[in-house]
């Protein structure tokens, strides 16, 4: 889901703007019990991101699994209040979640990533170190494939003895490996003389 | 040759956060694993977020799902099912995500604290599970539940037993996750200071 090819007229609005629409009009969107403003907002919503180039492939599986959520959510509105207020709440829903999947499609990796350090800046004031945070995202992004691939020898082995579906024998070997890629690369960091704690030298 | 220990330990605390992050997201990468006794095949990611409080306390716990979130709602397809981006904090499911920080928050809290602070390896397992009941599945749920009811406009009710269909796996994944915990504590002394 990350929207490095959009080059709309979405894509280069700001994200910290984006994302502050986005909650300003989830907190409106609550305050609306017309459905009939919320089917023209919703179809405003749709114009949006075909006019945004979005890519809709990517929104396929998220919009199924969502639709069958709000099948369900619909029946059982319908049947515990009325279905008027079912469809609002649909509707509501569904704009929503368009509506993030819109800022989500039309924002790089990076950017997000930029808006989060913004929002979470003044955590500076409790002691958190932005480079810090900035360097453990990085790394874990580092490690995932590395991981994915412990995780992967683990289930096959212990699929070999005949345990592949057991959590428990397939998190022990995991775990213990990973804290090991751990201790290993902490080691080897510092071995390089790696000071976390300041980037200037 | 003179060893700077503070950023030593920052150091590894880094490293351990972001390796534990990225388990919790590999959990999350692979097929669910079916079991013949829960109808529905359960994915290890809350096992993860569970473990990143008990294994690495309260705070590094915390950082480890934290990271796990922001990646998430940045873009990137890690929670289970290859899912990713700002939908899923707005939509349905979205509580759950901010549960799992306070969850490995308070699991850590409560191993650093209480647990571990005992020896008897029978007080520790029924510690231990307490601890991993109340921040991996009450605490979750706490968050969880409420903001599905708010999300989709049911009533607490209809959200707390549509989330019943979870429970079975969750609880299951809180003993293993106890149990993994207090193995892996034994091997490593002076893990959790």
């Amino acid at each position: 889901m990350i929207a490095s090819k959009n080059r709309s007229y979405l894509a280069r609005i700001r994200p910290g703007w984006k994302f502050g629409a986005l909650l300003v009009l989830s907190i409106g969107l609550y305050l609306i019990n017309s459905w009939l403003i919320l089917l023209s907002i919703i179809i405003l919503s749709v114009v949006l991101l075909l006019t945004a180039r979005v890519d809709f492939k990517q929104l396929r599986m998220p919009l199924l699994s969502l639709a069958m959520i709000l099948s369900v959510v619909f029946i059982l509105l319908g049947l515990q209040t009325d279905w008027t207020n079912a469809v609002v709440s649909v509707l509501r829903l569904l704009t929503m979640c368009l509506l993030a999947y819109s800022v989500s499609l039309t924002t790089s990796f990076d950017a997000m990533l930029e808006l989060f350090q913004q929002v979470a800046s003044p955590l500076r004031f409790i002691g958190a170190n932005p480079a810090q945070i900035a360097l453990g995202l990085s790394m874990t992004i580092r490690f995932i494939p590395e991981l994915k691939k412990v995780y992967l020898e683990v289930r096959e082995a212990q699929h070999a003895r005949g345990l592949g579906n057991n959590p428990l024998a397939v998190s022990v070997p995991l775990v213990i490996r990973s804290l090991k890629i751990a201790d290993e690369t902490a080691e080897a960091l510092d071995a390089r003389g790696y000071d976390s704690a300041s980037y200037q030298r | 040759m003179s060893i700077n220990t503070a950023s030593t330990s920052q150091t590894r605390n880094t490293v351990y956060v972001a390796v534990f992050a990225a388990m919790i997201a590999a959990m999350g990468l692979l097929p669910p694993i079916t079991l013949g006794i829960i109808p529905v095949p359960i994915t290890l990611q809350t096992l993860g977020v569970m473990l990143a409080g008990a294994l690495l306390g309260p705070w590094r716990g915390a950082l480890a799902s934290s990271v796990v979130v922001i990646l998430s709602l940045a873009g990137l397809p890690l929670l289970a099912g290859g899912r990713g981006g700002l939908g899923i904090l707005f939509g349905p499911t979205g509580g759950y995500l901010v549960g799992w920080i306070f969850g490995s928050l308070v699991i850590g809290a409560l191993f650093k604290y209480w647990v571990l602070r005992n020896e008897n390896k029978t007080v520790r397992f029924i510690t231990g599970l307490f601890s991993v009941l109340v921040g991996g599945v009450a605490v979750i749920y706490l968050f969880g539940v409420p903001w599905t009811a708010v999300v989709t406009g049911l009533d607490l009710r209809t959200s707390l037993i549509g989330s019943l269909g979870f429970l079975p796996g969750d609880i299951l994944k809180a003993v293993v996750t106890t149990l993994v915990a207090l193995t892996v504590h034994h091997s490593y002394r002076g893990l959790m200071k």
